[in-house]
């Protein structure tokens, strides 16, 4: 008797060895490329958004994987440059096989890996504001979707909120990239309906020493408000700081670019009233899901920033959603699809989406909250 | 009118740091007959190092950091001209590759945030134009240097070893003047004025890791334009870029603004073109 | 036709060299990838080379001539649905026409006016390339430009790009040959000498950056046909250093110099570690560089070589 429970011991035991000896062969890591740009002047964004998604990609690794499988990120820097862009797109996929890629960051950079995306049948998930990216006229529309909220809602919000309170007579204040041209353009398009008048608009290089002579034709137009369609964090402090100084009475509304410690801190003083379009709230005032991700930055030993943590975060947990749906080793073809059929995926930034084969946005309006800058913070209002 | 006067005195007010960033340019250029493309991260360096420290210490400190920065390229400059070196250019492109190193340092080091100091609160009206103090700071320093230098390159001895090391190295050498030890000096005070120019930035409006090339081509285009030979001219070639800047920016459309620098500084060096008769490059 | 060979080493050399470069990369997508980019940034090396090597004028707009290149034919190609080969005589066309006019400005100017000229230039067109929205697509630039027709895979595109380097060294190595080359030489060295011998300064350094400029065009072709995409970052004044980098660490009074400069280059760009302080790294590597070989790798490499010949002549 006891011989035999013995031996159907070791046979059950040596069985359940021989699966999970096969189990743990099987789980193959989910390759996914990193395409942002860690140097040059895009550097601001893609330094935070790789940090974070690095972050999360521990923590999610740490809970188990997807569907058993590690997350495994490999990096390019693409140096704000378009050609290193596309040749990172390239080198990742063939290289290391990607599935899918983060990046690039940059309108350009997006554009031009576009055509790569298409041709080597890999999605890229685009952190890039640029309104024309995920403009389906694009051959390469299928493989290409955007981490991030279309500028052209924030600019939307931004005025409506400006006819709100009777703000009528706007003028702009705009860095001369894609980003500021294009929010500049949008702005003047939609005024008309949305009840306000563009009275004044003056654009400056991003590294703009000074910023006096374009201040002072502002206000020489004397608007109620400014759109500050600026990304960098020395020009719009040069802005807040000029227009203070030159008596330019007007409230300040600026973008999702312009939520980052730095500014706040740079400001100082002058900054109190400036509101802000952000992506979730993540330093001062986070949601539910927000905080969850400050705790992981917390744990890691940082300090939460702002919106491009939770980019960077949010395309590693649509990923996460999308490879959770795919039995078996996913490939470039099946994680797009996937992508495409999330909805109410779990995120860290607040706000829900539901994509689709028309629709390439990771995160909508419901995730962008205005804020006010009030004794250094930015303040959610209600 | 009185708009454009006003931005006529911006525009000033701004193309004071440009001068400023010129005399280094055209300091090293009459003492080695080469470029420093390495000032804008100079300025750069003294940022990072001022704010980080902070306080009237952290001022000096961030010149002590463009002092050392000026200090390695002077020890490059020596080593390429104990090679023999005789072609200006590598000297510059060496100076590139110390810029963008420098700019890197930075980045590693203090990540992509932006340097900046609280600025004056109040402002002077001046006939109706409302000026913060730090303009005049600005331009008072600015002059200061301008005319230091003048002081020193036409009314010393030191000038007038710099100038002879400029014009003629083998001939000054062989007069006793310590040439390469001139030329290092000439090295170290570019770099402490650009430093200096750094800090005033830092004061005014702030900058960020990106600065370093287009502050470094707008010091090279304010010192080339009236030509390069002289301090003074350096300066004028500053205020003159500011000016232009600013009076385009207050009438021109978006586009002609920033047009406005780059045609200023081809009409400039064409207006050479109609004036000279000799080629550069002819024999003395 | 073995004559014509042995004197043009260069041309020999790049021949070979590029054949098995391409026939070794073939069947890796990142090998063809980085052969046709390197390939593209040697023929705008090349183009530095000739116009700061020979004709002495020291360029920073190179790479933004190959942007008009790009541009103008990308414009004929998506507006006009003209065939790429045939937009390859504008895109060369136009670069040509604007270094000829403002070459014609700058060259009574010293090195650095003329460098300042250029870069002015440079900005000019890079401000008229983001701004033109209806014609250049401003910023955002212009997606979905046609590939060249017949060129399917990056393998061959690579074989093509590398061919053109060839003809193009081979074309330069016989300009320098002949007595245009020479006469160019000798207004580098010495202008007063060169007007005295009867060579009229000003159009011959025109002619000879215009040349330069036509390479640029061509390479400005093939990146819009292979990327098929182009904005105003995508070949800008930091491009235009990066190449005058490569030509004066590869040597840019040899022919040969700039190709090699930009090989070496973009190897050490990849060796390097792929974030924040690569600067510091490729910033040491190039005054280290620049400390060593003073005329660049082939300058060392021709000191070397005739220190050594004189050594054994003088031993022997």
């Amino acid at each position: 008797m006891k011989a035999r429970r013995y031996l159907a011991r070791t046979v059950l035991g040596w069985a359940a060895g021989v699966l999970l000896g096969l189990g743990a062969q099987a789980a193959e890591p989910i390759r996914i490329g990193v395409v942002l740009s860690t140097s040059g002047p895009a550097a601001s964004f893609g330094i935070p958004e790789r940090d974070a998604l690095v972050l999360a990609t521990e923590h999610v690794n740490a809970g188990g994987g997807v569907n058993g499988r590690r997350i495994e990120l490999f990096h390019y820097d693409d140096k704000t440059n378009p050609t290193e862009a596309a040749r990172g797109v390239t080198q990742l996929v063939a290289s290391h096989k990607v599935v899918a890629i983060v990046g690039p960051g940059t309108g350009g950079g997006a554009l031009a890996a576009g055509p790569v995306a298409e041709r080597l049948k890999v999605p890229l998930l685009a952190p890039a504001a640029t309104i024309g990216v995920t403009d389906r006229k694009h051959s390469f529309f299928p493989w290409i979707f955007r981490v991030g909220v279309d500028d052209s809602k924030v600019v939307h919000g931004i005025l409506a909120d400006m006819a709100r309170h009777g703000l009528k007579r706007v003028g702009i204040f705009h860095q001369e990239d894609a980003y500021g041209k294009a929010g500049a353009d949008y702005a003047r398009s939609v005024a008309a309906d949305l009840g306000v008048e563009i009275v004044e608009v003056v654009s400056v290089p991003y590294n703009a020493i000074d910023v006096g002579a374009q201040a002072t034709r502002l206000r020489n137009a004397r608007p109620d408000a400014v759109l500050l369609q600026v990304a960098s964090t020395p020009l719009a402090t040069a802005y807040v700081k000029t227009a203070e100084q030159i008596g330019l009475k007007a409230v300040t509304y600026a973008g999702a670019a312009m939520v980052q410690k730095t500014f706040v801190d740079s400001v100082g003083k002058a900054g109190e009233g400036i509101r802000v379009t952000s992506i979730g709230n993540l330093a001062h005032d986070p949601s539910p899901s927000e905080a969850k991700f400050a705790e992981v930055v917390k744990k890691a030993g940082r300090t939460p920033g702002g919106w491009m943590e939770l980019i960077g975060a949010d395309a590693i947990m649509a990923i996460v959603a999308a490879a959770g749906k795919i039995p078996g080793e996913p490939t470039g073809p099946a994680m797009r699809d996937a992508i495409e059929s999330l909805c109410g995926f779990a995120q860290y930034t607040r706000g829900k989406t539901c994509l689709s084969s028309d629709y390439h946005e990771v995160l909508n309006e419901s995730s962008l909250v205005i804020t006010e800058i009030r004794d250094g913070e930015f303040r959610t209002r209600k | 009118m009185f708009q454009l006067l006003e931005y006529g005195v911006r525009g000033l007010l701004s193309g004071a740091v440009y001068g400023l960033l010129a005399l280094p340019m055209s300091l090293l250029f009459l003492t080695t007959g080469t470029i420093d493309f390495a000032v804008g991260a100079y300025a750069l360096i003294a940022a990072a190092v001022a704010v980080t420290v902070g306080g009237v210490a952290g001022f000096a400190a961030g010149i002590g950091a463009a002092l050392l920065a000026a200090a390695l390229m002077a020890l490059v400059f020596v080593l390429l001209k104990r090679r023999g070196n005789e072609d200006s250019i590598t000297v510059a492109l060496a100076s590139f590759g110390l810029a963008v190193g420098i700019a890197s340092l930075v980045l590693w080091r203090w990540s992509t945030q932006a340097f900046v100091l609280p600025s004056f609160a109040t402002f002077w009206d001046v006939g109706g134009i409302r000026i913060s103090p730090q303009g005049f700071i600005n331009l008072g320093i600015a002059l200061a240097m301008v005319g230091l230098l003048y002081v020193v390159l036409y009314r010393t001895d030191l000038g007038r070893m710099m100038r002879a090391a400029a014009v003629n190295p083998r001939g000054a050498e062989l007069a006793g003047i310590p040439v390469t030890r001139v030329q290092c000096g000439a090295f170290l005070a570019g770099g402490a004025v650009a430093g200096l120019a750094g800090l005033l930035i830092v004061c005014s409006s702030g900058l960020d890791y990106t600065i370093p090339l287009p502050l470094t081509l707008a010091g090279f285009g304010a010192a080339i334009i009236f030509g390069i030979r002289s301090p003074l001219r350096g300066f004028a070639g500053g205020a003159a870029m500011g000016i232009v800047e600013a009076v385009s920016a207050g009438y021109a459309s978006s586009v002609v603004a920033s047009l406005v620098p780059s045609l200023f500084v081809l009409a400039v060096l064409s207006a050479q073109f109609f004036f000279q008769s000799r080629f550069s490059g002819d024999r003395p | 036709m073995m004559r014509v060979l042995r004197e043009r080493p260069n041309t020999c050399i790049i021949v070979v060299a590029a054949a098995v470069g391409v026939l070794a990369v073939q069947g890796r997508p990142v090998g063809t990838d980085n052969a046709v980019l390197i390939g593209i940034q040697a023929l705008i090396a090349l183009s530095v080379g000739l116009s700061y090597g020979q004709a002495g004028i020291l360029s920073m707009a190179q790479a933004v001539l190959a942007a008009v290149g790009g541009y103008l034919s990308a414009i004929l190609a998506l507006r006009f649905g003209v065939s790429p080969y045939l937009t390859l005589v504008p895109a060369i066309a136009l670069p040509t026409a604007l270094a000829w006019v403002l070459a014609r400005f700058v060259t009574p100017l010293d090195h650095l006016a003329a460098a300042l000229a250029t870069l002015a230039l440079s900005t000019v067109v890079e401000i008229v390339a983001r701004s033109w929205d209806s014609v250049t697509g401003g910023y955002v630039g212009l997606t979905g430009v046609p590939s060249l027709p017949g060129v399917t895979t990056p393998g061959m595109f690579a074989g093509l790009v590398w061919f053109v380097v060839a003809l193009a060294v081979f074309l330069y190595e016989n300009l320098m040959r002949s007595a245009y080359g020479r006469a160019l030489n000798t207004v580098r060295h010495d202008r007063a000498r060169a007007t005295a011998d009867g060579v009229d300064v000003p159009a011959l350094m025109s002619a000879g950056f215009a040349f330069a400029a036509a390479l640029a065009g061509l390479a400005g072709w093939l990146y819009v046909h292979y990327i098929t995409y182009m904005s105003p970052s995508s070949l800008d004044t930091h491009a235009s250093i990066s190449v005058l980098l490569m030509a004066v660490v590869g040597g840019v009074g040899y022919v040969l110099g700039p190709v090699i400069g930009t090989v070496l280059l973009s190897l050490l760009m990849h060796l390097l570690p792929a974030q924040e302080v690569q600067g510091l790294f490729f910033g040491g590597a190039l005054v280290l560089i620049l400390l060593l070989a003073r005329d660049g790798l082939l300058g060392y490499a021709d000191r070397t070589t005739r220190a050594w010949r004189a050594a054994r002549k003088g031993t022997a």
